[in-house]
């Protein structure tokens, strides 16, 4: 018997999963050959080890974060409820359209096709950056909203939220990463200039310190005077304002 | 109540009933996470995170499903999405000498046996697909016809390779025995 063969055949015999036949071919090859009993013993026992293995406890915190968030989504379906009516008259809208005709119909359907999937990507993106339970997924989230092209402003505002105020610094340098990408957007200009006198993470003033130069952002000179001023300010943080005076002016 | 009548009801938008399925799956999710990302803080964040696109997602349940396939086949996904993301591989970077410290329990861990510590090492070892596939015949007991239905193969597929997977474990795990 070839050795793979050998070796399912005594899993399943561990497994209880043969038939009469088989099992006493098994058995045979086991009484006859010292190697495969040693194969038999060691896969037994560690069958057993997994059989009997503790299950890992998880932190009572996981059931609160997942109560709360039921409890979250049940009062917004309410809402979608009451919002029901507004979107049947949408459905009607689009019914009269193809009603209109066989091109109209086509045109419209991937239209909301394409809303529906730009929709719920947004939709997944802003879940996920507003989980406040969990650094990573509000991570994450950032890192999708890297991938678009163009953001619409509910995720720029909810970019430049994480980037003023999220507890975790890496999740408030990978919002201000993302943010760096969409500079070309007025509204990101705006919000990381007006970010600037607000922050007081080193680690982000500096980042955003040099976004705003590479951007040559000629408005913050004054905030990165003051910053400069600041001696409760830490020293790094007051080299890069000044070498970014140096380079703006 | 089934599971699948359960999650008829989630469907249909009596919400409260996920808490039923909260409480029935919610420890063999986490295990699973635990033991395939061998981080249990990770793990907490990631079996929340199936619970949530459980909801979300809840109009993907197709009638005639089973419950337990589709749930674990959310629970993959969230793993194999947070993995894509981080762009590293729990393979490449586990230290297998600190697993048992990332996925137990400070208070417990003097009383988990030796062993066990020795068999999750050794589990750390093994690829993923390998992990995974123990985990969900082993550990959680899934048939191998739900194994291969998640996993889109055939179950002599999915049994050659769980087999393949226990003789490398059994490999690893008694050569840290004799060590």
């Amino acid at each position: 018997m070839d050795k793979e063969k050998l070796t399912g055949m005594i899993i399943d015999y561990i497994d209880n999963n043969l038939s009469e036949e088989e099992r006493r071919e098994v058995e045979a090859e086991l009484s006859g050959n010292a190697e495969s009993k040693g194969l038999y013993e060691e896969l037994r026992e560690l069958v057993h080890l997994i059989n009997s293995a503790t299950p890992i406890e998880m932190a009572p915190r996981v059931r609160e974060d997942f109560e709360r968030f039921l409890e979250k989504e049940i009062d917004s379906s309410k809402k979608v409820v009451r919002l029901q009516s507004f979107f049947y008259r949408i459905a009607a809208a689009v019914l009269l359209l193809v009603v209109g005709g066989w091109v109209g119909y086509v045109v419209s359907q991937r239209h909301e096709q394409r809303i529906a999937e730009i929709e719920s990507r947004i939709d997944g993106m802003m879940a996920m950056m507003e989980n406040e339970l969990s650094a990573s997924q509000r991570l994450r989230g950032v890192n999708v909203v890297m991938t678009l092209d163009r953001p619409d402003d509910e995720i720029v505002a909810a970019l430049l939220k994480l980037m003023n105020d999220d507890p975790n610094s890496n999740v408030r340098l990978a919002a201000l990463e993302a943010l760096g990408r969409f500079v070309d957007e007025q509204q990101v200009r705006r919000g990381i200039i007006d970010a600037l006198p607000k922050q007081r993470d080193p680690v982000v003033q500096i980042a955003l310190i040099q976004l705003l130069v590479k951007i040559r952002e000629k408005q913050v000179l004054d905030d990165l005077q003051k910053i400069v001023d600041d001696e409760e300010t830490i020293q790094a943080v007051r080299d890069e304002a000044w070498a970014g005076i140096l380079i703006l002016s | 109540m089934t599971d699948e009548s359960i999650m008829e009801a989630v469907k249909r938008g009596d919400l409260r009933q996920a808490s039923i399925l909260f409480e029935r799956y919610h420890k063999r999710i986490f295990n699973f996470l635990a033991k395939m990302t061998l981080d249990r803080e990770l793990a907490a964040d990631l079996t929340q995170n199936v619970f949530f696109r459980l909801i979300r997602y809840r109009e993907s349940f197709r009638p005639g499903r089973r419950f337990e396939p589709w749930v674990f086949q959310i629970a993959r996904n969230v793993f194999s999405d947070h993995y894509q993301t981080q762009k590293n591989r729990v393979a490449v970077y586990v230290d297998v000498e600190k697993v048992k410290d990332n996925i137990e329990d400070e208070n417990d861990g003097a009383e988990r046996d030796e062993k066990e510590r020795q068999l999750h090492q050794s589990l750390a070892r093994l690829t993923d697909e390998q992990r995974e596939l123990l985990i969900l015949t082993r550990f959680e007991q899934m048939k191998y016809e739900d194994v291969a239905a998640i996993m889109q193969t055939s179950v002599a597929n999915i049994k050659v390779k769980v087999h393949r997977a226990l003789l490398k474990l059994r490999e690893y795990y008694f050569e840290v025995e004799k060590t």
